[in-house]
């Protein structure tokens, strides 16, 4: 198993199997262009705590084919809002679907049956409505309430 | 540096909506102004319309909304209706289980709501658990069915006022009776059938290079090359399910009746420019000239020219049916010209449902060839419509014939048809004294189910009834398995009845409790208690006949006590 060295936005390299790193479209698509020259590639968005959780996820695509989130992946998932968001970022920024996904299903799930008041206080969201405005949001979506 | 679900960019805050559920969508958005764009986007709301919802009402279009740019459509606006739809049938569906009294117009005002309605009565015709599962299967099936006969009733009556229908849609129209054939729509058929038009055009490239004589010739064998005419030999040639287009495209051995092949064989002539329609003679399809008026290569131009695509590709001569008709007694050379002519579509739905009603005598002599299981009842039913519709005005008899049994199938199994009953049969008696008692037996069902259902309790006289609604038994004499549905302390039929049936006979005579019972036959008797012999049977050894119809009266069955538990509160308040 030949690998390949990545360098995080803040200079450290860590060392990762290659077969890991093409999960990501961006550094396949790096690697195929530039050739295996046995340099390291930076990765200038990510930092090395969040490259490191990214490199941890294991790919299993057939896992991820329902719109479920398995324990595996909820396990995974099990960190703090901040790293749970720039872990999204980075698997956006280097196009690993799978992980852009799970992430994005972590986010909906703590969404779920909660009410505006109690997503704002979830995710810290200030509410910059007027009471005028607030209240004529609401009646446009008063078609969704359970009644 | 990214803190907040705030900070994200758009393109990764929308797909978290799309695995999001609409309602959280809507609580986003009232979240924080930031949220506005993203979560009204009309990606997004295409996004949940397609994965909500599969059936759409023809009015609104949706392969081509689909096909447009995304932002010529409304998607939120369109989904919010399908939704409130979606709400409005399930607090009538609540209703409906709620209560005995006002179903009738409960279950019309489902239907008026149209196609939309669908996929919510899937859903509940499919829920295998919950407080009153069984109820709900029952009546989101019935009204699910029901939406499919207010599909295919009307395209009759558009045949009978004499205005087009092709014949695929004619006869799809049996299949939107029988939910076993799985198909929904008359769309659906056609284009089961554009399919095999395409494969038989592709498998030719020569075709242009034919005369219609050879392209004629060149389908029959096709078709019966891939099976998809005709009937296998080790099957029952009169089986129920060979009368059903629907059926036959999608089962994989494409068996159908000579009716069946023959308008399975002209959607495909038509497709290549032939002017192909079945006959009056059965089996066989009337080849005239072409669209464009030219004649068959080698031919008259008038003189048509005959196939059997039911045994294959061989051409029938004129003079063949001729002689065949002279021997079956029709000598007249204009009837046998008539006979020989193009049906008409109406004719061959006719001839489709006399069919059915062919097959459902003949068939219980040959138990072992009901390979697919049809509700025979439905099938029944729409062989029914389809005789009362189009038999046409010159047979009354026919009609008077068919009327009784068409009406006691409506009551017993499909009362939901009311107004389709109303709308479309009642006028065909218009001036005949059956008018009359049609509309009466209409007022008497609508009487029954608006007033509510009088209270009986077990008390005063009632003390001494031994057993309870949603009991199972097994008639001790006649051993058939039922559920009680109601009781009378004694017996409260009328004087004929009991005579008729020896009650004074029994050991306990006529002062004795009765039980009103659902038989697993779907059949409704009247029971003495001495022949009520009461059994604990787990659910899942029920007559699966039996589950499907107890729907009816009950919401679910308890397993602890062996019995159903009962839905008619409002009437047994104790049982």
């Amino acid at each position: 198993m030949s690998s390949i060295t990545l360098t995080s936005s803040d200079g450290v390299d860590i060392s990762v199997e290659r077969t890991t790193a093409e999960r990501s479209v961006l550094i396949k698509n790096m690697l195929e262009d530039l050739g295996d020259s046995g340099e390291a590639i930076p990765i200038p968005n990510v930092n090395e705590a969040v490259l490191k959780k990214v490199i941890e996820c294991d790919d299993d695509d057939n896992r991820r084919k329902t719109t479920d989130i398995d324990e595996w992946d909820q396990k995974f998932m099990q960190v703090d809002q901040e790293m749970l968001f720039e872990i999204i970022l980075a698997a956006n920024y280097l196009d690993i679907k799978a992980l852009l996904d799970v992430g994005c299903k972590t986010v909906a799930n703590m969404i779920k049956g909660k009410s505006p008041e109690e997503i704002r206080k979830t995710f810290n969201i200030q509410n910059d409505f007027t009471p005028e405005e607030e209240d004529q949001i609401r009646r446009e979506n008063e078609w969704a309430e359970d009644r | 540096m990214v803190r907040s679900l705030i900070h994200l960019p758009d393109e990764i805050l929308h797909l978290i909506l799309c695995y999001s559920t609409p309602q959280s969508c809507t609580a986003v958005e009232q979240t924080n102004s930031r949220f506005q764009n993203v979560t009204n986007e009309r990606l997004l709301w295409r996004h949940h319309c397609q994965s909500h919802y599969k059936f759409w009402d023809g009015r609104h279009d949706m392969p081509q909304k689909l096909a447009r740019p995304v932002n010529s459509t409304d998607w939120k606006a369109l989904f919010v209706f399908k939704y409130q739809v979606d709400r409005s049938v399930t607090r009538l569906l609540d209703s409906i289980l709620g209560g005995q009294t006002g179903r009738i117009e409960k279950c019309r005002r489902v239907i008026n709501m149209g196609y939309d309605t669908k996929d919510t009565l899937l859903r509940y015709s499919m829920v295998d658990s919950g407080e009153d599962y069984l109820a709900r299967r029952y009546y989101a099936h019935a009204l699910l069915t029901c939406l499919h006969r207010s599909i295919a009733i009307p395209e009759w009556a558009k045949l009978k006022r004499g205005e087009p229908v092709s014949l695929d849609r004619a006869l799809a129209c049996f299949d939107l009776f029988i939910s076993e054939s799985g198909t929904g729509d008359l769309d659906e058929i056609r284009d089961s059938l554009d399919k095999i038009l395409d494969r038989f055009v592709a498998s030719h490239p020569d075709l242009y290079l034919f005369t219609p004589r050879e392209k004629a010739l060149a389908i029959a064998s096709w078709l019966a090359l891939n099976n998809l005419t005709g009937i296998n030999p080790d099957r029952e040639y009169h089986s129920l399910e060979h009368n059903f287009l629907g059926l036959a495209l999608k089962d994989p051995g494409h068996n159908s009746l000579p009716l069946v092949s023959a308008a399975i064989y002209c959607f495909v002539a038509q497709g290549v420019g032939l002017n192909a329609r079945p006959c009056g003679f059965p089996f066989h399809v009337h080849l005239g000239s072409d669209i464009n008026g030219n004649a068959l290569g080698g031919m008259e131009p008038g003189e048509p020219f005959y196939l059997d695509p039911f045994r294959g590709a061989r051409e029938t001569a004129v003079s063949n049916l001729r002689s065949q008709l002279t021997f079956l007694g029709m000598s007249n050379v204009e009837d046998q010209t008539a006979t020989l002519g193009e049906a008409s579509t109406s004719g061959v739905v006719l001839r489709c449902g006399r069919n059915i009603l062919n097959s459902i005598r003949v068939e219980p002599q040959n138990p072992t060839s009901r390979a697919a299981s049809i509700d025979v009842m439905s099938a029944k039913y729409a062989a029914l419509w389809s005789v009362m519709l189009l038999s046409g005005d010159s047979r009354p008899m026919d009609l008077r014939h068919q009327l009784p049994w068409l009406m006691e199938l409506f009551a017993t199994d499909f009362p939901s048809d009311i107004f389709l009953v109303e709308q479309y049969i009642a006028p065909l008696f218009h001036g005949l004294f059956e008018h009359e008692h049609i509309l009466e037996s209409l007022h008497v069902m609508r009487a029954a189910d608006e007033i509510p259902k009088q209270i009986r309790r077990r008390t005063g006289g009632n003390t001494n009834i031994q057993y309870r609604v949603g009991q199972v038994f097994r008639h001790r004499r006649y051993h058939y398995e039922a559920i009680i549905t109601g009781w009378d302390s004694e017996c409260g039929a009328g004087e004929q009845w009991m005579r008729r049936m020896g009650i004074d006979r029994l050991e306990a005579g006529r002062h004795q409790s009765f039980y009103h019972v659902l038989v697993a036959d779907r059949s409704v008797r009247y029971v003495a208690e001495e022949n009520i012999g009461i059994i604990l049977p787990r659910f899942t050894e029920l007559p699966k006949s039996l589950t499907a119809i107890a729907g009816k009266h009950f919401k679910r069955w308890d397993e602890t006590e062996r019995m159903f538990v009962s839905n008619m509160k409002d009437e047994y308040p104790d049982d």
